[in-house]
C-alpha cells in the first residue's frame, strides 16, 4: 500500500482576485473596485491562516460488481453509483485521498459572521473552498506525474455527496485511513472537521483517462464550481 | 417621505454603508446608511418609520434584484452590511418595545451540520424584512429548537441543513416541533432540500432563495 502525504504553501495555489470573483458570481469586468479590495486583502490574509495538507493511499486490492455498480476496497463495499462507476470501471487499483485547507479559514469566516460582516465572512469561505479544491488539483497533479513513469493514468477524482454517492459512504472512507489522517476527523452526520476539506476516490490504471472536468456528470446544477462549456 | 429616508433607503439598497465606505463610487465621501439614520433619529423620525419607510423598502428590493439575478451575493451582503449599520441606532427601540417588529424567527442549522452561510443569508434578509431574528447557530439540536419556541410565543421557526444525512435530523426537528406546539410556521431550506423534501416532512414552506421566504413571511 502506497501512502504520500503533501503540504503545500498557500501561494502554489495561484489563486487570483478574479478567480475568487468569478466563484462570487462575476463575470469578466463586473465585479466593483471594493470587492476587489476585500478580495485582495483576505487572499493576502489566507496566505498566513490556511495550513494546507493532501494525503493519498493506493489499495491495490480492488475489485468491482458491475450489477450493483459498487467497487470493494479492501473488504469495504462502496456504493459508488452507475455514474462514478462509470468513470472508474477499468481501473486495476485506487487512491483514496483527503485534502484540507486547515481550520482557521473557516473560523476566519464565522468571525467575520458573528461580527455582522457577513460578506468577509463569505468571502473567506470561497477562498477556503477553492484553496482545498486547488491542493486536490495539485496532489492529483502529483499522483498522474508519479504513476506515468509506470505506464499508468488516473481518472477524476470522485467525492461522497456529488454524482451520487451517498455522502454518508465517507464513512467507509475514512474506515480505510488511519485516524486523523490528513489532520481530519470525521462526525457522525459524515461532515469533515475542519470543514473546509475534500476527500474521495481516484482511480488507477492502464485503461482509465483523466478528462478535463466532469461537471456534466454531476446533478449539482447550482454548484458555483459548475463549468458551462 | 422625507428626503433623509429616501436617502436612506438608497443607501441601504446600494450597500452604502457609512461616510468612509468607498462603495459605490457614486455615493463617495457622502453619508451613509450609518450617518443617515442618526439624523433621522436626530430630526425625530420615528424608529417604526425608519423601518418601515427606509430599510424593509430597500431590502425589499435588494431581495427582488437577487431572486432575478441582477445582482450577486456580495452586493446583497453590501446592502446587508448597511442596513445593519443602520439597525444599531434602532436596537435600543425595539429593546424598550417602543418600536415593534413584525414578528419573531427563530433559525438555526439542524444538529449535526456545521454550514451557516445559507443561514445567515436567510437571516439577513428577514430581519430586513422587519423581523425579530433568534439566530440559534449551527449545529442546534432538538431541544435547543424547542426551548426557543417556548420562550418565543408565536415565532415562525426555519431551518437550515446542506448535507442529506442532516436533512435526517431536519424531519426529526419538524416533527418535535409539531408534536410539541400547535399550528406553528416551520420554512426550511439549503442546498439538498426540496419542496417534495418539505412536505414529506410536513414543515409549511420552502424556498430555494431568501426572497422566497421574506414573501412566505409577509403573507403570514
Amino acid at each position: 500500500m502506497t501512502e504520500k502525504t503533501f503540504h503545500f504553501d498557500f501561494r502554489d495555489l495561484k489563486l487570483t482576485v478574479d478567480q475568487i470573483e468569478r466563484l462570487l458570481g462575476y463575470g469578466e469586468g463586473e465585479s466593483q473596485e471594493t470587492i476587489s479590495d476585500i478580495v485582495s486583502r483576505l487572499l493576502k490574509e489566507a496566505e498566513t491562516i490556511c495550513t494546507l495538507k493532501a494525503e493519498y493511499r493506493i489499495f491495490d486490492k480492488i475489485s468491482f460488481n458491475d450489477i450493483e455498480k459498487t467497487i470493494e476496497i479492501n473488504n469495504t463495499i462502496f456504493n459508488i453509483g452507475k455514474i462514478i462507476y462509470g468513470q472508474i470501471k477499468k481501473s486495476d487499483s485506487a487512491a483514496l485521498f483527503i485534502c484540507t485547507a486547515g481550520g482557521e479559514i473557516g473560523n476566519s469566516s464565522r468571525r467575520a459572521m458573528k461580527q455582522r460582516d457577513l460578506l468577509e465572512g463569505f468571502i473567506y469561505d470561497v477562498i477556503g473552498s477553492e484553496a482545498v479544491e486547488t491542493v486536490a488539483d495539485l496532489m492529483q497533479n502529483e499522483l498522474e506525474e508519479a504513476l506515468s513513469g509506470e505506464g499508468k493514468r488516473i481518472t477524476n477524482r470522485f467525492s461522497p455527496g456529488y454524482c451520487g454517492w451517498d455522502v454518508k459512504e465517507q464513512h467507509k472512507l475514512f474506515s480505510l485511513m488511519p485516524e486523523n489522517f490528513c489532520d481530519v476527523e470525521l462526525t457522525d452526520s459524515a461532515l469533515m472537521k475542519p470543514i473546509k476539506s475534500v476527500s474521495g476516490i481516484i482511480g488507477i490504471g492502464e485503461k482509465v483517462k483523466r478528462m478535463p472536468y466532469t461537471c456534466k456528470l454531476c446533478d449539482m446544477k447550482d454548484c458555483i464550481y459548475r463549468r458551462k462549456a | 417621505m422625507s428626503e433623509i429616508l429616501q436617502q436612506l433607503a438608497h443607501c441601504v439598497e446600494f450597500g452604502k454603508i457609512d461616510k468612509i465606505s468607498p462603495y459605490p463610487p457614486d455615493l463617495k465621501g457622502q453619508d451613509g446608511a450609518d450617518e443617515l439614520t442618526k439624523k433621522a433619529l436626530d430630526a425625530c423620525i420615528k424608529p417604526g418609520d425608519i423601518l418601515e419607510q427606509a430599510l424593509i423598502p430597500a431590502m425589499a428590493a435588494v431581495g427582488d434584484k437577487f431572486s432575478r439575478k441582477v445582482i450577486y451575493v456580495p452586493q446583497m451582503l453590501m446592502s446587508a452590511k448597511a442596513m445593519s449599520s443602520s439597525m444599531k441606532h434602532l436596537k435600543p427601540y425595539f429593546q424598550s418595545g417602543e418600536t415593534k417588529r413584525k414578528g419573531k424567527f427563530i433559525i438555526g442549522t439542524v444538529a449535526g451540520d456545521l454550514h451557516d452561510i445559507g443561514k445567515n443569508l436567510v437571516a439577513m434578509m428577514i430581519e430586513g424584512a422587519g423581523w425579530e431574528i433568534i439566530d440559534l447557530g449551527v449545529d442546534v439540536n432538538t431541544e435547543k429548537f424547542l426551548k426557543a419556541i417556548n420562550d418565543n410565543t408565536g415565532a415562525v421557526i426555519g431551518l437550515s441543513a446542506l448535507l442529506t444525512t442532516t436533512m435526517e435530523n431536519m424531519k426529526k426537528t419538524v416533527e418535535a416541533i409539531r408534536g410539541n406546539f400547535n399550528g406553528l410556521n416551520i420554512l426550511v431550506g439549503g442546498a439538498p432540500v426540496t419542496m417534495d423534501y418539505c412536505q414529506k416532512i410536513n414543515a409549511d414552506f420552502y424556498s430555494p432563495d431568501p426572497q422566497g421566504a421574506v414573501n412566505y413571511l409577509n403573507q403570514l
